[in-house]
This record gives structure tokens, sequence and C-alpha cells, in this order.
């Protein structure tokens, strides 16, 4: 066909779609409890339209699948996808496919509030348990902008090294700011560096209800500009000249992408190596066109999240492995690999 | 159509461009030649309004400063030098991304018109052959065509072009220069061209401005600027009397 783009190929999404509620129901399935296909499909049924439980089925086990499991699974893929999307759009903002959100210091920023959350036991009336994202995505945001001030300041050109450079020496700023934190209020130096590592564990529908907000706003804000971060993917003289407003375009998608990173900082840790994964395969299979892109690596990174789960409360199972440490087990010498193999 | 008055424009609020002026009118080649350093891409970056500018730059009198950026890519566009590819698009929608201005802005997609347009672009440049083919893995002398098609796919009413055959062999610099002559005279559009070769100066533009320390040294048609004199007191070196050294040796 010769106006198809060749790229958009229906059976790969075709597959990954499978794949990945293939991986979402075997999160579901997988644990110390055994129990069916069957009886999770009725629990759902039960819990959201009141159909009747089958017979023989356990309190104990609806409650597990119901509270436990399931907010998990929607959690992991949540985190995921955002973290990802949202690492494809710092890679073509900064025109680096090796960039994440990370880079940026949204984490960093992100980290710290919570950090302060937890310390100080802060709430603020009304918010409840979207105090936690809602202060993350702000003060990933004011770390973004306090980078990209800073950079235009030293290099008025705003290039894409500088930005880098700058936002990693903020994140290593902020950190050594959360170190001093932890150290000072040692009564909180378990949940702090228990959050810090990453985890889905005993995050109730509330979490997942926060993420799927913030999920549902940055990833509208980012879909709306993919023609953009093509251009952007070129350079900003490029993009200018091809009709792209790209102080305002790149405004707005760093707006939306801490939103994405920060609230997921803030609900779930410091989980890496996703967001850098996800729009590498996505691109690999897809091409370059964010319109596809962004999306795909959204639904892989969501799976790939869900996947470092399963291992991560299985593996040394009844004990729990940090989140973070399994995607950066998994993700750093798969992420060499696809890396390396594509520059040969 | 194409209107330049007293522009003054630089970096960090230094001006490199001094107070140039000219006149462009469509199917005019015109292009700017002068030494290393003096201001002609910064020149050239100032005309598409990439850069801040001082004075007046008007296009079927508008000044492209109060024009919003997709109205002013509809009537300028700039050929920049692409120094690394970073992501591996493929032909096809590299070219398509030209058509980005003249999409709507609520419902951006590509209509069967912008198609047809892309499928001419990459047709007169001879790319429909890898149309599918990733940018990444191209010759540069594909790749400066693939640009140039996105150029055309663009449409703009002037072309700015910073130093288009840089790196192309001189097969390749001959035939850029003809894809754009052919496609100029065949829209009645204007170029502004950044050449380094004097040689292909005096073959293709139609009109020069000799730059130096980023002021108009002068101005003129291609016969009237390219003397001598005047490129002697520029460049710092007798241009004509070496290349009649090297033609010499050709003949020999």
């Amino acid at each position: 066909m010769l106006f198809t783009p060749i790229y958009m190929n229906k059976t790969k999404v075709l597959l990954i779609i499978s794949a990945t509620i293939i991986i979402m129901l075997s999160a579901v399935l997988i644990g110390t409890v055994n129990i069916t296909a069957k009886d999770i499909i009725d629990i759902i049924l039960h819990k959201l339209f009141d159909f009747p439980l089958k017979q023989g089925l356990k309190p104990n086990t609806v409650s597990i699948i119901w509270t436990l499991r399931l907010p998990r699974v929607f959690l992991a893929f949540l985190v995921g996808a955002a973290l990802s999307a949202s690492g494809t759009v710092i890679q073509s903002i900064l025109k680096n496919p090796l960039a994440s959100p990370y880079t940026l210091g949204v984490s960093s920023g992100a980290s710290l509030s919570a950090g302060l959350i937890i310390v100080f036991g802060i709430s603020i009336p009304f918010l409840g348990n979207l105090t936690l994202p809602l202060i993350g995505f702000i003060s990933g945001l004011i770390t973004v902008f306090t980078v990209i001030a800073f950079s235009r300041k030293v290099d008025e050109g705003l290039s894409s090294n500088t930005i880098i450079l700058v936002g990693m020496v903020f994140s290593l700023f902020v950190n050594a700011a959360l170190t001093i934190l932890t150290a000072l209020y040692r009564e909180n130096i378990e949940s702090i560096v228990l959050w810090q590592m990453g985890s889905f564990s005993l995050r109730g529908w509330n979490y997942v209800k926060a993420a799927s907000i913030f999920f549902v706003i940055g990833i509208a804000g980012v879909m709306k500009y993919t023609n953009e971060m093509d251009l952007l993917s070129f350079g900003e003289d490029e993009a200018k000249s091809n009709g792209v407003e790209t102080e305002k375009v790149k405004k707005k998608l760093l707006i939306f992408s801490s939103i994405l990173t920060g609230s997921s900082v803030a609900l779930s840790g410091t989980i890496g190596f996703v967001d850098l994964i996800a729009p590498h395969v996505a691109r690999k299979f897809f091409g370059s066109k964010h319109i596809y892109v962004l999306p795909i690596s959204a639904v892989f990174g969501g799976a790939l999240m869900i996947f470092s789960d399963i291992i991560a409360r299985t593996i040394v199972s009844p004990s729990e492995l940090p989140v973070g440490a399994v995607t950066a087990l998994i993700g750093a010498p798969f992420f060499a690999y696809i890396y390396f193999k594509k520059s040969r | 159509m194409f209107h330049v008055n007293h522009i003054f424009c630089g970096y960090n609020n230094q001006d490199i461009i001094k107070d140039i002026s000219f006149d462009l009118e469509p199917g005019c080649n015109l292009s700017i030649i002068g030494p290393n350093g003096c201001g002609k891409s910064t020149l050239l970056k100032a005309l598409a309004h990439i850069i801040p500018y001082k004075g007046s730059i008007r296009i079927d009198n508008t000044e492209i400063k109060k024009m919003n950026r997709k109205t002013l890519a509809r009537n300028i566009a700039l050929m920049t030098q692409i120094n690394s590819i970073y992501f591996p698009y493929t032909v096809y929608e590299t070219v398509s991304l030209g058509r980005y201005c003249h999409m709507d802005s609520v419902l951006p997609r590509l209509s069967p018109l912008d198609k047809d347009i892309i499928y001419d672009s990459m047709e007169k440049v001879g790319l429909l052959s890898i149309r599918n083919a990733k940018i990444n893995q191209l010759s540069g002398g594909q790749l400066q065509r693939v640009f140039l098609a996105k150029i055309f796919a663009q449409d703009p009413k002037v072309i700015l072009l910073d130093e288009p055959t840089n790196h192309l062999d001189l097969r390749y610099q001959i035939e850029l220069l003809e894809y754009i002559n052919e496609w100029k005279k065949q829209k009645k559009r204007a170029t502004i061209t950044v050449l380094h070769d004097l040689n292909l100066v005096q073959e293709y533009a139609d009109k020069v401005i000799l730059l130096s320390n980023g002021k108009m040294h002068s101005y003129g048609s291609t016969k009237d600027i390219l003397i001598n004199d005047a490129l002697e007191e520029v460049y710092r070196i007798d241009i004509k009397k070496w290349m009649t050294k090297v033609l010499i040796k050709w003949e020999a």
C-alpha cells in the first residue's frame, strides 16, 4: 500500500495488547493463594456489577484478590505507563535517546517532597490520598523549571547537553538534601528508604484512583503534541522553521511529563529504567513517529512494570524485593543489549 | 515581495549583523557570500525569525515578527545544517513533517492533498524508490535531498538554505542546486542561499550580497558583485588569479 505507514502494523499492536492482558491476568493469578482465572472474573463481576459469587469462594480469597492483587496490578501498570510515556517525551525534547525524566530532576524533586511529607506527616485537608502525588508533581515541576532556568542562565541557546548536565547536578544536590533529611530523622529511615526503593505493595484502590487521574491528564496532554515532538526531535531551529511554537510547546510538554513522572514517583517511589527501555523498544518495533511510539511505549512500560513486580514479590517469597531493584536488575543489561546491538 | 530594512541581530545582546537591507522578487536566486565568521548563518536565522532582530523584515507587506510560527512557516522555510540524526524516521515520515504548517490545528492529519504533495516532493528529488528507508542509513547526498524534499513539501514563498552543498561531492552539489532551481522556476518562488563555493555562486545566483564583518560590503547582480577588486578586499586573496592558475592546470 502506497499511503500506509509501514510501521503501523495491526498484528504488532494486537500482539502487544494481548501480551499485556496476559501479563495482567497472570499477575493477579500468581501468589501464595491459588486461584483460577474464572474465579478472578467472578470476583470482578461481583464487585463491579453485584453478580452472585460462586459457591466455595472464601471471603478471604475475595479480599486478597480485590484489595491486594488487583489494585497492585493496576497501579503497577499505570506507573509503568506514565513513566514510559514521560520518558518518550523527554527523549524527544532533549533529542537524546538516553535521556529520561530522571535526567531532568523530576524524580529527585518529587522524592525530596515525599520524604518531607513522610517525616513531618503532612496531610493537606480535602486532598487526603492525593496529597502525596499532588505535592510530588508540584515539586517535580519546580525542580524541572529550576533546571531549565539555570540552564538558560549558563547557556542562552538552551542546548540539550546543558540541560542534561544541569539536571544531573541538580538531581545529585536534591538527593543530598534527602539524604540529610533521612540522617536527621532516623526514626523514619526505614519508611523513607523503603519508599525510595519503590514498591506497589499495600497500595489500595485509593492509590489507583489517584494515579489514574494524573495519568489521564498527563497522557491526554502529551498526546496532543505528537506532531510537534516529531519536529522537535530534529532540533529546535528546524522545528521553529517548520512552524512549531517551540517555547510554548516545550513548556507544556515539560508540565505534562512532570505530571506523569512526579505523581508516579510520589505514589510508588523511584523506579528506574522502565522509562528508558520502553521508548527504546517501542521505537525499535514501531519506528519513530510519536503518534505510535508514545502509546505503544506506555502500554509496553506498563506491562514491563507488572512483570517486574511479579518477580519482586515472588522470587524471595514470602518476603519481597523492592521493584526498583528488579527493574534495574532486568533493565540495565537489557538496555545495554538493545543499545549496543543497534549501534553495531 | 520580500523586503528587508535596516536589520540588526546577533546573540547575547551583541549585534553580529549590522544594518542589512535588500529586496527580493519572486523567481530570484540570492546568494549570501563572505568569509568565515562574517555572519552569513546569523543573517539567515534572523530572516527566518529563528533569532530576534531589530529593524523590519516584511513578506507581502506583513512584518514576519507579527506572524505566528505556522503562518511564517507557510511563507519562509529555513534548511539548516543538520549534523546528526537522533531518531531513525523514514524518508516519507521526514518529508511529511514539511506539511505540518498546513495542517489543521484541531485535528492535525495529513489530507489526501498533503500526501500528493509529499509524493510529488519526493519524486522531484528522486527519493520515491527509497521512501521507506530510514534516514540514519542514508548517504550525505541522499540526506540533503530528504531535507530539500521536506522544504518543497512545506512549499514556502522564500527558501533559505544554509550551505546546502556542504559535504557533497561536485556531482551532488550541482544536482542539488539544479533541483532547487527547477522548483523555484516552476513555482515562481525565491531562494536565499549561503554558499562558500564562488563557482557555484557564479553559476546559480541572480543576485549576490557580499558580507564583511556583519555589514553589507556590496549588493547587486552576480555580474556586478563578483568582481575581483571587491572579492579581494573582503576575502584578502586574488581569487581570479588563483582560479585562472588552477584552470591552466586543468587545461594542460
